[in-house]
């Protein structure tokens, strides 16, 4: 079991962070990227819905085909000196479904008519869980990629921690053929035509003949591309299984983090894929070791420099409910997972100059904190 | 100023307490005497429901169950919509249902393109129209917990998108009633929840441009867990002062509270829209749900005497 971020990145091809909304998980992930290009690897660093700053420090926008690398210069600004590499690379849907589409269609003429198609042009808004196909999809095609020693996924923002964990199987039974089968004209036995024609009054009825030939046409055509998606699902279902690949639970102390955590180990055992460790993401559980702000006064202190102190001494007052709070958290997750698991206890910052900079201090502690420790 | 309309559509990204403010809303409204549906999205298999909790239950069903006194509950499901609307359009018939009820339709109808937000919606609609004995609205105040992420913009911006793949038919016909309700601005409202942070704030912005894109109507933005400046001016700048000298307690809260100040105004700027601030209520002092909805009752007493 690799008990530092070291052993951890140089013994994956790929890691894969998850995590609810709002625990700061693409930040985590991208400076999870950095560590390893920091410790020499070159690596790829797929984010999915990054915020403005962070995707202009990465130098990432959507409708980019092909990574983008980070300049030398940057990269020696942040402490990654050659081999060490990074590049960035953000999740298109629609752009992984169109080069999925020229890939796998030779003829042209069918190509322009799924183009054409109103439904195909939404696809990706349409189609429930096309984000996770297609990252499942980009990553097939980048692990294959030798100009990256390891890629770190940021999963796509969902309410539940692992949904990302369950996209292969999910993927499955939504490209399952016989659901296709069965819609499609002309196919099966007699009484599959029966079924398809009850369905076809029933569309017919609701939507009108004109959307529904539409909609078949759709399904036709997009049925290749989802039998491709859909065996590249079914290896990377394997590949997720294999030693090569770690996933990871990102949490932060508002969320039921033990809870999840639970959650996240049964949900891993069942799908027989490993776990490269928990990130218990902003705590406030170092503050402990600072002092009040009474203490702190300077002797020399005048009258608005007492009453500031003497409303900080409040706040600070209050702040360390979450500060006790944080602290039996780690302990307690620290003592659930006894040393099995590795535990990254994270502190919340306060705010950052730039993006790059706080990846760079979030990646410091990634790379100095040793297994199961706060810093 | 605060949820006078009959439909209020509760949106925001992950994490900022979107569903605990829905919950607050309904009791708030309840308080008032509204008679109040609660609905989030669901799927049956799933038994998953962020809502439920509140009210010390594990599950919601698509059926609407009373929760508190004047707050009905429940799950808005692609499936009931789908039968629903199956059984407005179609005759029946032993085959129908049987095809109906078959998994292959079942599993499709939640694969294709848009069915599953077709249904949803559906459901939607048909709730808005329960009557009670008098043939009045069953609910005269709905809230609705909008599902995160880029779903909130799909759902609703159906009715219009909808209507451009579909233009004719029975399904057109419910998604032209669905405009009649959720675009117009008498009946429906849209509010961002988001926190007092430089990142949640600008994608509340973010969602309130692609709100206005939109025909949705839109109440304004709720800023969840505000903090109150106790510093004046020169306390604020020497508190500061001595941060910056050296790291003690407290910072973060102070941080906070600058940031609180810093979002209130960026929302306000940007955004141009009514702005509700929620106070953070504290685990210590007591149920924070009870707490929040306490604020918005006092808020829209206030504008009432106002």
């Amino acid at each position: 079991m690799s008990h530092s971020i070291a052993d951890l990145v140089r013994s994956r091809r790929v890691l894969v962070c998850c995590g609810a909304g709002g625990v700061g998980k693409t930040t985590l992930a991208a400076s999870l990227a950095l560590s390893a290009a920091r410790l020499g690897l070159r690596v790829l660093a797929i984010t999915v819905d990054p915020s403005k700053r962070l995707a202009e420090a990465l130098g990432v926008s959507a409708h980019q085909m092909e990574p983008v690398a980070l300049s030398a210069v940057r990269l020696a600004a942040v402490g990654v000196k050659p081999p060490g590499a990074l590049s960035a690379w953000m999740l298109d849907p629609q752009l992984v479904c169109d080069q999925v589409v020229r890939a796998v269609t030779k003829d042209p003429e069918s190509q322009e008519r799924l183009r054409r198609n109103r439904l195909y042009q939404n696809v990706s808004t349409l189609v429930a869980g096309m984000h996770e196909y297609t990252a499942v999809e980009a990553l097939h095609g980048f692990v294959r990629d030798d100009r990256y020693d390891l890629v770190v996924l940021d999963t796509p923002p969902s309410r539940d921690a692992i949904r990302f964990l369950d996209t292969p199987s999910r993927a499955n039974a939504f490209l399952d053929p016989r659901i296709f089968s069965f819609f499609l004209p002309d196919k099966g036995s007699v009484f599959h035509r029966a079924g398809t024609a009850v369905i076809n009054k029933i569309l017919d009825l609701g939507v009108g003949k004109e959307s529904r030939v539409e909609l078949q046409d759709f399904l036709s055509l997009f049925q290749v591309i989802l039998a491709h998606l859909s065996r590249n699902q079914e290896e990377m279902q394997k590949f997720f299984a294999s030693e090569q690949v770690a996933f990871l639970l990102v949490t932060s102390p508002a969320q039921a983090a033990v809870d999840e955590a639970e959650h996240f180990e049964a949900r891993t055992r069942e799908l027989g894929v490993r776990i490269g460790g928990y990130v218990l993401n902003q705590s406030l559980a170092s503050s402990a070791q600072l002092p009040f702000p009474e203490k702190a006064v300077p002797p020399d202190a005048g009258s608005v420099t007492r009453s500031a102190v003497a409303k900080l001494q409040t706040l600070a007052q209050l702040e360390n409910h979450s500060v006790q709070r944080d602290a039996t958290l780690a302990l307690t997750l620290r003592e659930h997972f006894n040393g099995q698991v590795p535990l990254w206890v994270m502190p919340r910052f306060t705010r950052e100059q730039t993006a790059l900079d706080a990846l760079t201090r979030l990646s410091d502690l990634l790379l100095l904190v040793p297994f199961g420790s706060t810093p | 100023m605060s949820f006078q309309q009959r439909i209020n559509l509760i949106t925001g990204k992950g994490g900022v307490g979107r569903t605990i403010v829905s919950v607050a809303a309904a009791r708030s409204l309840a308080q008032a005497q509204r008679r109040v549906l609660l609905v989030e999205t669901g799927q049956p298999e799933e038994g998953f429901s962020p809502l439920a909790k509140y009210f010390g239950r594990r599950t919601l069903s698509d059926q609407p169950v009373s929760v508190l006194p004047g707050i009905d509950a429940c799950q808005l499901w692609a499936n009931t919509g789908h039968e629903l609307f199956a059984r407005t359009v179609i005759p029946a018939g032993p085959l129908v249902s049987a095809a109906m009820r078959s998994k292959p339709l079942q599993r499709f109808m939640r694969a294709a393109p848009s069915f599953y937000e077709l249904g949803i919606l559906y459901h939607f609609l048909h709730l808005l129209q329960l009557q009670d004995k008098k043939l009045q609205p069953l609910y005269d105040a709905v809230v609705v917990d909008m599902p995160a992420t880029g779903h909130t913009l799909a759902l609703a911006t159906l009715p219009d998108a909808a209507l451009r793949v579909v233009p004719r038919g029975p399904v057109a016909t419910a998604m032209r009633r669905g405009q009649s309700f959720i675009y117009d601005p008498l009946q429906t409202a849209a509010w961002v929840v988001t926190v007092p942070e430089p990142l949640p704030v600008s994608e509340a912005i973010e969602l309130v441009d692609g709100l206005k894109r939109t025909n949705v109507p839109l109440g304004g933005v709720i800023l969840n867990r505000f903090l109150d400046d106790p510093f004046t001016d020169d306390e604020r700048a020497a508190a500061h002062q001595l941060l910056l000298a050296a790291p003690m307690r407290g910072r973060f809260a102070f941080e906070r509270i600058v940031m609180a100040g810093e979002s209130e105004r960026r929302l306000v700027e940007a955004t141009h829209l009514p702005l509700i601030k929620l106070r953070e209520v504290t685990a210590q002092s007591g149920d924070a749900c009870e707490g929040l909805a306490a604020q918005l009752t006092a808020l829209s007493s206030k504008a009432a005497l106002a």
